[in-house]
């Protein structure tokens, strides 16, 4: 019914709501993304100007238009704050884009929403680059391309396949274009500052951490990062991946101290590392943070090109700006280590700070432990044993859902809910600590992680994220202590973990054959690595690499643009050469009965270009007589190949034709 | 004149001259075969706009460091290219033929068509062809209307354009132009085509012209003698004799002529026109050589509308009376050479 109506239509509306069906699919990825107003407006436009073009309505008039731009622009102002900057710049473009439907009248209108529309394409990039945001806006490409060629198919009422076809052949023809392009033109850093709203919105690891917000990390399967390891990887539980390190606490919020802010009493970072180095390479996804995240304990600055890093006293590697796209890095890191003062310093003393008025019958269990004849003088190690042993022995348990805290975090846990997740066991492990007088921190980071079977890489998500303490201790430094794997074993030491509700689809398949959601998932993520390996992160190391491998020695950004100019005269070179000879072709038939009048004229059966065929052969036979009967059916079959009624009685191809040319014993 | 029109006047003055200095070098052929010598490629305004757009989409990409964002971008430039390229091979290789036309009366809409023939295994789509206006100062200001067409794969189509000619005589066609703008908009594939095939304007026939002259008793009283029939004719009929022409057949009269054995009759005009008619220069009134000419025209086709015989005299030439289409062709000719 509804096809039979779409195929009535006339050309003009059936043109429109094709048009109308790509901008729809190129803005729906976006929908997430936009204000709610903005989706809204889009969705009723598209469908009005759909509904009018069914209607053979007249489009609304231009004040309408006027109004409802003033109008929209006012709306982006009220949500943004700003007509510039990316959201906005999205939003307002999103909003011109559906409004210019409303005015398609001229071709001039048509060609704005398809540029329009390629803007909309790349605004999808800012949100996701995956693999599946690259099929679909190129789907949305072939639509687009589809609708622009089909518009200049000016007679009838042409069939959309064949513009599509045209389409996709082109794209198919411009993909060795777009490779060469891809791979050669030289990378560079942004021209200019990128708007900061550009900086949010991404989920990962911050400098804050308020107690509740690891709960949704912990839910998330994106990956966050992936390493090669350059020999065998390390047990898992020894995978500890240093991240934000948090020691200042207001009650609520635990913070990061930046280095710097004090310096009298800055720490030295200390490093001393033992044993032998794990080298491995790390793809980080893009966090909009500064930490480049390393296994505990990284010397050596990891090799980043574009940013410059710096380590701070806790061991963190800092970059000089927030890490936007996918990054690659060689990293050392060394699981034997010791850091910070070995003896007490003046400016351990921030790492024992609590505020007042917070968390006080955990103050009072400390107080309680610190009075213990049995703890009378006993070192910091075994104190921390201490508190070990009560999360062990105390019934408290790991759990992902441990309900919304109040204001005395540390107490609720350590007596009333005694459940939590790694921030909550953290978090009160080290306010007890503290509590104790004894200096301790938070790191947060990334621990354990697996290995994908298909391609190898070992993979960390952000539901790896986790949180576990340092503690200080007279003569060892910092002493990195877990307590969430005193709670639960499990969750840092094998594979074991607290699974978050999954859908109806994934429940069913993972019960049908848990090793085939494995599989799957596996091959997925090795496609994807792939794709953010070659693609997302083709930097312009990787091309200077590249230029290595062709065998420049000390390549640099204006070799990539020789080797692309050069490319590009070669291919003008071999244009004009298949000029040259497209010149010189001539219907192969042509060229097959110019042959055969060569051969002949040396017989002395002269002939003009205008001599058919038939004429020829009757030459022949006139002059050679039965002799000449071979030549004379080829002749003929000549004529007939041109000539025949249809292609199904023309028994001879021009193929065999030829062949049978060389073959024929032609007149001396 | 505004200012602007001042200043540009002396650029389009130019720009004209060298536009009709490099047609002239044109040759001059009813068959063309266009090849990459004879089609012309400009970028359009919408290909301009796409390259601007690839130059955002390209700044965009490196300032957010988007991957995509150069996939993106560098696989519309291949699209783009490969659609120059689809769009120059939209016209080149195919062949143009004219169908030479028929006279016209001048300020009467003249069609003439064009064959094109296309011998490769794809369908060229979306060819459009439209009449040059011509050079010069008296040129009409608007362009004529594009005629499209598909040339289906390894066949031919036809296209219809029309001009208007503007003065009498034997004209060359006027100059045509080929177009394409297949796939995607942002090429202009174009070539200019002078037929050498020449089309006969006779002089615009008069609006209301006034009633036929009287004819003439005068030199030809012996002729009409002879005519003078004698075979049972009445009412101004007689039997059919070979060349008369057909509207003066009486067809209700033929099947019963038939059924009894007779010939057709015709209606025997003769009788009614016992003298001659002369169109002549001296009588289309004392208006100007055009408006006379005009005069005889609309005379011509009225009394060949009314199958009567007519001569023509002209200062130059005299063509005897007689009738028929050749007869009105000849006499059309003499005036449009006149």
């Amino acid at each position: 019914m509804l096809a039979s109506t779409l195929r009535k239509l006339p050309r003009d509306s059936r043109d429109t709501l094709f048009l109308l069906a790509v901008m729809a699919w190129v803005l729906l990825p976006q929908v997430g993304h936009l204000p709610l107003w903005c989706s809204a407006l889009a969705a009723a436009v598209l469908l009005w100007r759909g509904w009018l073009a069914v209607q053979g309505r007249t489009l609304p008039g231009k004040w309408v238009l006027l109004a409802l731009l003033a109008l929209t622009l006012a709306a982006t102002y009220a949500t943004h704050r700003t007509l510039l900057g990316r959201d906005a710049g999205v939003t307002l473009l999103v909003v011109l884009l559906t409004l210019k439907t409303l005015e398609l009248r001229a071709r001039r209108d048509a060609f704005v929403v398809f540029f329009l529309g390629f803007f909309c394409m790349l605004s999808n990039f800012f949100y996701s680059q995956s693999l599946l945001t690259a099929f679909s806006m190129l789907l949305g490409l072939l639509g687009l391309l589809t609708a622009l060629v089909n518009a200049h198919m000016p007679v009838g009422t042409p069939p959309l396949a064949q513009a599509a076809k045209t389409a996709g052949w082109m794209t198919l023809l411009g993909a060795p274009i777009m490779l060469v392009l891809f791979v050669l033109f030289p990378r560079m850093a942004p021209l200019w500052g990128v708007p900061s709203d550009a900086m949010t919105g991404r989920s990962g690891l911050s400098a804050s951490m308020e107690v509740g917000t690891m709960a949704s990390l912990a839910l998330d399967e994106s990956v966050a990062m992936r390493i090669r390891f350059q020999g065998d990887t390390p047990p898992q539980r020894d995978l500890y991946f240093r991240g934000p390190v948090l020691s200042s606490f207001d009650g609520r919020q635990w913070q990061a101290q930046h280095a710097g802010v004090s310096p009298r009493h800055e720490l030295p970072a200390n490093l001393q590392v033992r044993g032998g180095p794990i080298d491995y390479e790390v793809t980080l996804q893009p966090s909009s943070q500064p930490w480049l995240i390393v296994l505990d304990a990284a010397a050596q600055r990891p090799e980043l090109p574009g940013y410059r890093s710096i380590m701070t006293p806790d061991l963190q590697w800092l970059t000089h700006r927030p890490i936007t796209d996918i990054v690659r890095y060689q990293a050392q890191s060394f699981p034997a280590f010791t850091h910070g003062p070995l003896q007490p310093d003046p400016g351990l003393q921030a790492f024992v700070d609590l505020p007042p008025g917070f968390n006080p019958r955990t103050q009072a269990l400390a107080d309680e432990i610190r009075a213990d004849p049995r703890y009378a003088g006993a070192s910091a190690s075994a104190l921390v044993q201490v508190a070990l042993e009560r999360l062990r022995s105390g019934g408290y348990t790991y759990t992902l859902e441990p309900g919304v805290f109040g204001r005395h975090t540390a107490d609720e846990f350590w007596f009333d809910r005694k459940q939590g997740f790694c921030e909550h066991i953290a978090s009160s492990f080290v306010i007890l600590m503290r509590a104790m007088n004894i200096p301790a921190r938070i790191v947060t980071g990334y621990q354990g992680g697996e290995r994908n079977g298909v391609d190898g890489f070992w993979v960390l998500r952000q539901s790896d994220a986790h949180a576990w303490a340092e503690v200080w201790q007279a003569g060892a430094g910092w002493v990195r202590v877990d307590p969430t794997s005193a709670v639960a074993p499990g969750r840092t030491g094998a594979f074991q973990r607290l699974a978050a509700p999954r859908g109806v689809v994934a429940e069913a398949l993972g019960n049908f054959s848990p090793t085939l959601q494995a599989q799957l998932r596996a091959t997925w993520e090795a496609v994807n690595n792939s794709w953010s390996q070659w693609v997302l992160n083709y930097t312009q190391g990787k091309q200077l690499d590249l230029l290595k491998n062709i065998g420049f020695k000390a390549p640099d950004w204006r070799d990539l643009s020789v080797v692309l100019l050069v490319l590009i005269v070669l291919a003008s070179l071999a244009g004009a050469a298949w000029t040259l000879w497209e010149r010189s072709q001539h219907d192969p038939w042509l060229r097959l009965l110019t042959r055969a009048r060569k051969q002949l004229s040396r017989a002395g059966i002269d002939s003009t270009p205008a001599t058919s065929p038939r004429q020829l052969a009757l030459q022949v036979l006139a002059r050679q007589g039965s002799q000449g009967q071979a030549l004379h059916d080829w002749l003929m079959a000549l004529e007939l190949q041109r000539y025949g009624a249809a292609s199904a009685s023309r028994p001879h191809p021009l193929r065999r034709l030829k062949q049978q040319f060389r073959r024929l014993a032609w007149p001396a | 004149m505004s200012s602007l029109s001042l200043i540009s006047y002396p650029f389009r003055v130019v720009k004209e001259r060298l536009q009709a200095w490099f047609e002239n070098r044109l040759p001059l052929s009813d068959h063309v075969t266009l090849t990459q010598r004879t089609v012309y490629i400009m970028p359009t305004r919408p290909g301009l706009m796409l390259g601007i757009t690839l130059l955002t989409l390209l700044v965009a990409s490196i300032n957010y460091q988007l991957s995509l964002g150069y996939l993106l971008t560098f696989l519309l430039a291949g699209c783009a290219l490969v659609g120059m390229h689809v769009c120059h091979g939209t016209l080149r290789g195919l062949a143009m033929n004219l169908i030479a036309p028929h006279a016209y009366h001048a300020g009467a809409t003249a069609y003439f068509g064009v064959n094109f023939t296309n011998n490769r295994r794809a369908t060229r789509y979306g060819i459009g062809l439209r009449v040059l206006k011509p050079h010069g100062a008296d040129a009409p200001d608007r362009q004529s209307k594009w005629a499209w067409t598909d040339v289906p794969a390894q066949g031919s189509s036809v296209l219809q354009v029309a001009f208007t000619p503007a003065r009498r005589g034997l004209h060359r066609l006027p100059r045509l132009t080929a177009e394409t703008r297949f796939p995607l908009g942002t090429f202009r594939v174009w070539t200019v085509w002078r037929p050498a095939a020449h089309i006969m304007v006779y002089p615009a026939p008069e609006v209301n012209p006034p009633p036929l002259p009287a004819g003439e008793p005068g030199a030809s009283g012996a002729a009409s003698a002879v005519r003078a029939q004698r075979t049972g004719e009445f009412d101004g009929v007689r039997a059919y004799r070979r060349g008369d022409a057909l509207k003066r057949v009486v067809w209700k009269k033929a099947a019963k002529a038939d059924e009894q054995g007779q010939g057709l009759v015709v209606r025997d005009t003769q009788q009614a026109q016992r003298h001659e008619l002369w169109l002549d220069w001296a009588q289309a009134g004392a208006v100007g050589v055009e408006q006379k000419l005009s005069r005889l025209c609309a005379w011509i086709v009225q009394a060949d509308q009314l199958g009567l015989d007519y001569g023509l005299r002209l200062p130059a030439r005299e063509i005897k009376p007689g009738s028929g289409e050749i007869h009105k062709r000849q006499c059309l000719e003499a005036l449009a050479l006149c």
